[in-house]
């Protein structure tokens, strides 16, 4: 289980920061009330991915590739890494339209 | 099955193909998109031709070059770092032009409504109060220069409303009102077609809007609201008659007449429109007469009825009737 | 669990290993000495196909894998010759080759058709065919049902096919955009031909990913831990995973519309609070992942041949495994750019653009990894190589013009015109048509005795990627030029003349491409299980061990990526019986199911052999959905209950255990014969089930919080919420006996209550909580024809019927198994799976009758 939270951490981040922005857009539509929302989700995803990926890199440098750990965290990283942008790039809409 | 049609120059204007329309925009909402168009075509083959070099010295390039190229870094590089960078740009820019494009270019208003129906568009002009003063169908008249707010609207099913030289497209579906935003800034005809697949002739679907210079736009309306001249004719007389009795006043509205039907196009200015059948044929007597007599063999599946059992002077009359009516 | 037991291991650091397997032992291999006499023999013999007629109840994946493809190839060329007509019916304006109705069926069809009958068994047959060979797994977990999944398709897949030559075929687009296809537009029986027919092809497609996703992580050879896994077990790996996520919204939306059509239950109607953009959410947040989940065993395709083609490991494995996961999780945040044009909110639209954007970012990272692969390398310019890299270029083309329409207000202009035509052609052409045609080349050699030839390859690929550019370049300036997409014809005099005559031309080409390909198919392709041509690319992959129809002599030992590279001696090896289980165990057809992560090996699957009724049940399933079209409703029926009576017969022989509990499956290594648990292929098979049922469901409350959003005027109070009193308990009681009738299975004598009665209880209380929670809806006074509200309701209500109709069908056939001392104690797989069943069901009905009755109701 770890290895798997490891491996697609970033991405689940992203797909909770997608649909939790989709309900606000849905509840608020273009209010101050969703952008403020926006942004705060978009926080605290951004912190989350930076957890995973300081996680990964840490035992990336530590384990061994062969054990369990390792190869799923050497993957986590970049996942963690691609999400950070995504996340960035989805609360776009929220500051420029 | 089909008649040849030579289309005359009249429509040939509103509905040439070259310049592409979307790259030849007559108004602002229309304008930026074709600007957006022309750099993404731009960025999208400088990088078409990054990657064809970048293939070609995989393929056939120096050793050393190659050994650039066959890397995590390159892979970094090319498929992380430069598309972040460039997508982040267009977002931005893209997401702008949204917003700007979703509000009013400045200065009052006209709303319009366009209701697309199979296969045709109940088009109707609204006051300040958005209360319909005026029918028409396939054919929007507008002044140059002006925003036009027109609500799209459908009763049956999905159709979407598109001209391309004034602005993007936008569906109109039915329970739902829309509202897009057009404007020409030179006068002339523009062609417009239903992008959403709506069954049937959903292919011979199209409209025009007619931009006029603000005085002309005056005059237009000006005669638009005139009071109505008696049939010219006997002949027209005769089909004035025909209209009620055969039938036609049953789906066709033709103000100032008892002819009151709802559910086809309101004919109260036909005589004086560019294009017959939604935009498909050339307006004259003979394209009158053929549409009347049978519009099934001209667009398939069309709701009108095809009445080839009335006799040809009847037809006749009925096309003079209808051409007068300007 | 610890699953190997031998003498002497010690427990091993917990971080090198997954499930306490003692890696160690890995050292045994290879091993020496001779094999036992007549230990191939015994192996072939367990193995060995029928013959004749008997070929149709054939399991083995070699076969059924091959099939598969055949029926997908035929589709696609059916599909193919539809858009040949239509290219000559646009060829000149106001042309009379086709009639405007029989035009839109044509293009119905022919999209409809390639995107479900072409491009996803495509690749779920090519899954089928190599991932065995690839992960060395003796066969699939599943294999029979891989009969029944493709069965189901082909016979399917015909009858659909066949509405066209009765003029029945859909007419309302593969994407059926209601209002149009709601029987007031559309009032024959075309839409429910779509309806039915391809809600029926769905379930084959989610057959199969179940059995990929099972047959991907538990099934690998020894060792093949997840970094080393060839790069198409990731890619089959992630689009199954897509598939079981995506397929349910369009069963849901299928069922919907077939639900309004045919007793008039207003989901899409708005005139009663339903909502037609209801549709388009559910299909495409369906419809665009499908693009992925054509594209991405493409991918996976690509960069297997890329690595083995230039000789060289894929460069950056782990990015191209990063591109597939992020690509599978993205894409479902993009189903709404199909919908800029319909109205959406500017920020809703943003916010979809914007993910557009980011699922472009993983395509560009998989075509870098190529270029990589390639510069390291020193390609041949082969048949399959040619076809590489001409996707290559195209799909980059296609990938461009994609991040030109994630631009809104650039799609406003371009959506649903020619553009887009071009546009998706050149995805899925580049992306998944050529790199199928270079697997055509690469792999044939693998099941054939002769390989295909590279003279006529030279020319089936120039002829396809010059007739592909001259047909779809153009494209992109008909729709600047304004010519909208499913049009049957246009009117002269606007241009269109010119590139439509070109596009033509191009498709002419491109079919003369695939003519020759059907020669070259002709002439040189003769299926072989054995004795086939073998490795003439020099892959390095498993897929080019040497095989029988139980596929490798001894399942190796895998230490890397390509152990055919690195292990020169390896086929030897493996030929002589040198690695796991080089002979039958048991005397049964086996695997060995290893760990998910790490591959060590957990226990002997026994697998069936051949059998009539994956066969039967195929046909008669078919025969339910379409006679339900034809509205021979009793004959349906009844072919229904004759489809579930071949699968319990089917079931019956299965889950059997075998003596000796334990078996040697190579140097000494013992593991269990018959597991039961959370580790089993059955258990995560019936898990990855429910996760479809569930997002079945999930869509359906989706639908009722949407409606609700839309036209909340229409809603109308629901049943006093006091109803739950009564209803959880029940639910919960169904729940509770489930999970005791486990308990009491465990306990050797268990006097008052014996576990089925326990079982029946538990189906009997779930099935008394939802004929109660029916009638609490009917005694409120809202019908399901009455608003969105009513058909959304009841629509959660027939989820949950269907399911509890499944739950009481399980509890009977289990406690019929353990009258027939069928239900080994104190665990028994078939009884585990069904108090999983039986406790989804109770959770979804807890979860459905809450949500329905506290929202809007208690807010």
């Amino acid at each position: 289980m770890r290895a798997w939270l490891l491996l697609l951490g970033g991405m689940l981040v992203w797909t909770i920061h997608f649909f939790v922005l989709y309900g606000l857009g849905s509840l608020f539509g273009t209010t101050p009330t969703a952008r403020i929302g926006t942004l705060l989700v978009t926080l605290a995803c951004l912190a989350a991915n930076l957890a995973i990926l300081v996680t990964c890199m840490r035992i990336a440098r530590t384990a061994d590739r062969e054990s369990v750990l390792g190869w799923p965290a050497r993957l986590g990283a970049p996942v963690a890494v691609l999400s950070i942008v995504s996340v960035a790039w989805q609360a776009f809409p929220a500051l420029f339209t | 099955m089909w008649p040849r049609i030579s289309t005359p120059s009249g429509i040939v204007e509103g509905l040439a193909g070259w310049p592409p329309p979307v790259l030849d925009p007559a108004g602002p909402y229309a304008g930026s998109v074709a600007a957006l168009s022309w750099a993404l075509i731009a960025l999208a083959a400088g990088i078409f031709l990054i990657v064809l070099a970048a293939l070609w010295i995989a393929l056939r390039g120096r050793e050393r070059l190659r050994a650039r190229l066959g890397g995590e870094r390159a892979i970094w590089i090319g498929g992380v770092v430069f598309p972040v960078v460039v997508l982040t740009a267009l977002l931005i820019w893209g997401l702008t032009l949204t917003r700007n494009l979703s509000e009013p270019a400045g200065g009052p208003e006209l709303r319009m409504r366009v209701s697309g129906e199979m296969w045709w568009w109940r088009v109707s002009y609204l006051d300040g109060n958005g209360r319909a003063f005026m029918q028409d169908a396939n054919e929007l008249h507008i002044p140059v220069g002006r925003t036009i707010a027109i609500e799209l609207v459908s009763p049956d099913v999905i159709h979407s409303f598109w001209v391309p030289q004034l602005s993007g497209k936008l569906d109109m579906v039915p329970g739902r009102r829309n509202l897009i935003r057009i404007q020409a800034d030179r006068p002339g005809t523009y062609a417009g077609i239903c992008a959403e697949y709506c069954g049937g002739p959903h292919a011979l679907m199209g409209f025009l809007v007619v931009a006029h210079a603000p005085d002309d736009y005056a005059r237009w309306l000006a005669a638009r609201r005139a009071p109505r001249a008696a049939p010219p004719d006997r002949q027209s007389a005769r089909g004035a008659a025909l209209f009620v009795s055969a039938g036609c006043a049953a789906c066709h509205r033709i103000a100032g007449t008892p002819a009151n039907g709802q559910a086809g196009p309101d004919l109260t200015h036909v005589g004086s429109r560019r294009t017959l059948g939604a935009g498909i044929l050339p307006n004259n007597r003979g394209t009158m007469i053929g549409w009347i007599g049978n519009s099934q063999a001209i667009k398939p599946g069309n709701r009108m009825p095809p009445y080839t059992v009335l006799p040809g002077e009847d037809l006749q009359a009925l096309a003079a009737y209808l051409e007068a009516q300007r | 669990m610890n699953a190997s037991r031998t003498s002497g291991a010690v427990p091993p650091a917990a971080s090198v290993s997954e499930t306490g397997f003692d890696p160690t032992l890995f050292d045994r291999f290879p091993t020496s000495g001779e094999r036992p006499e007549g230990e191939l023999g015994e192996l072939e013999h367990v193995w060995r196909a029928p013959r004749g007629w008997g070929l149709l109840t054939v399991v083995n994946n070699n076969y059924v894998g091959i099939f598969y493809v055949g029926a997908a190839f035929l589709f696609f060329l059916l599909a193919g010759i539809l858009a040949l007509v239509m290219r000559v019916q646009l060829a000149l304006p106001l042309n009379g080759v086709l009639p405007q109705e029989t035009y839109n069926q044509f293009f119905t069809m022919h999209g409809t058709v390639m995107m479900f009958l072409f491009a996803v068994p495509a690749v779920e047959a090519l899954g089928v065919l190599l991932l065995p060979q690839m992960l060395a797994a003796r066969d699939l977990p599943f294999p029979r049902l891989s009969a029944y999944a493709f069965w189901a398709y082909l016979v399917g897949g015909l009858a659909f096919f066949a509405s066209i030559f009765v003029g029945l075929a859909p007419n309302g687009g593969w994407f059926m955009y209601p209002p149009l296809t709601s029987t007031a537009y559309s009032p024959g029986i075309n839409a429910d031909f779509w309806l039915l027919g391809i809600g029926f092809i769905e379930i084959s497609a989610i057959a199969g990913a179940i059995e990929i996703i099972v047959g991907v992580l538990k099934t690998r050879a020894p060792g093949m831990s997840l970094d080393k896994m060839p790069i198409f077990a990731w890619a089959m790996l992630v689009f199954a995973g897509m598939i079981i996520i995506a397929f349910p919204a369009v069963i849901f939306g299928t069922l919907a519309l077939e639900l309004e059509r045919a007793l008039n239950w207003p989901f899409f109607d708005p005139t009663r609070g339903g909502d037609p953009l209801l549709w388009q959410h559910l299909f495409w947040f369906f419809g665009h992942p499908e693009v992925y989940i054509i594209f991405l065993p493409a991918a996976g395709l690509v960069s297997m041949m890329v690595a083995a083609l230039s000789r060289t490991p894929l460069v950056g494995y782990r990015l191209v495994v990063l591109a597939l996961v992020a690509t599978a999780f993205i894409s479902f945040g993009v189903w709404a750019h199909h919908m800029f044009a319909v109205g959406m909110p500017r920020l809703s639209v943003g916010f979809f653009s914007a993910a557009s954007m980011a699922v472009s970012v993983p395509a560009g990272i998989q075509v870098f990894a190529w270029i990589a692969t390639l510069s390291v390398g020193r390609p041949r310019y082969q048949t399959p190589t040619l076809f590489l890299v001409g996707g290559l270029v195209t799909f980059v083309l296609g990938g461009l013009t994609g991040v030109m329409v994630a631009m809104v207000p650039f799609d406003w202009q371009v959506h649903d015109s020619y553009f887009i035509v071009a546009h998706l052609h050149y995805v899925l052409i580049g992306g998944m048509v050529f790199p199928m045609f270079a697997g055509f080349y690469y792999w044939t050699p693998m099941m054939s005795r002769r390989p295909l030839s590279e003279r006529l390859g030279k020319w089936v690929f120039w002829l396809m990627f010059a007739g592909m550019q001259v047909t779809f370049l153009p494209m992109h300036l008909t729709g600047f030029m304004g010519m909208p997409r499913r049009v049957y014809t246009y009117l002269p005099g606007r241009d269109w003349e010119i590139t439509n005559m070109i596009s033509t031309v191009g498709a002419f080409m491109l079919a003369a491409g695939i003519l020759i390909f059907l020669v070259d198919l002709i002439r040189n392709f003769r299926f072989a299980a054995e004795g086939n041509a073998g490795n003439v690319y020099g892959g390095g992959t498993l897929e080019w061990l040497p095989t029988g129809l139980y596929s490798t002599r001894s399942i190796p030992l895998v230490t890397s990526r390509e152990p055919l590279w690195d292990r020169p001696g390896l086929s030897r090896e493996v030929e002589e019986g040198r690695y796991f289980l080089p002979g039958s165990a048991t005397g049964n057809r086996e695997t060995i199911i290893t760990s998910p992560l790490r591959a060590e090996p957990q226990y002997l699957q026994i697998m069936p052999g051949p059998s009539v009724w994956p066969l039967l049940s195929a046909i008669f399933t078919a025969g339910f959905f379409l006679l339900l079209t034809v509205q021979a409703y009793l004959v349906g029926v009844v072919s229904g209950l004759v489809a579930i009576w071949c699968m319990i017969r089917w079931l019956w022989e299965t889950d059997r255990p075998v003596r000796p509990p334990t078996a040697d499956i190579g140097a000494g290594i013992e593991v269990p014969t018959y597991v039961t648990g959370p580790s089993t292929h059955g258990w995560w098979a019936m898990v990855v089930l429910q996760i479809v049922i569930g997002m079945i469901f999930l869509m359906a409350a989706f639908s009722y919080l949407y409606l609700y959003g839309v036209h909340t005027s229409f809603w109308t109070a629901p049943p006093a919420p006091s109803w739950l009193a009564l209803l959880l308990p029940l639910y919960g009681a169904g729940m509770g006996l489930a999970w005791l009738a486990r308990v009491l299975l465990a306990r050797r004598r268990s006097t008052l209550w014996s576990p089925a009665t326990a079982l029946l209880f538990g189906a009997a209380s779930l099935l008394t909580g939802f004929v109660l929670d029916c009638l609490s809806w009917r005694w409120s006074g809202l019908d399901p024809e009455a608003s969105g509200q009513g058909a959304t309701v009841y629509g959660l209500l027939a989820i949950q019927g269907f399911v509890t109709g499944v739950a009481v069908l399980i509890a009977l056939y289990v406690a019929a198994r353990n009258s027939r001392g069928l239900v080994t104690r104190p665990r028994n797989n078939s009884f585990d799976l069904a108090v999983l069943f039986l406790i989804y069901t109770g959770a979804q009905g807890v979860l459905g009758a809450a949500l329905v009755r506290l929202f809007p109701g208690a807010v």
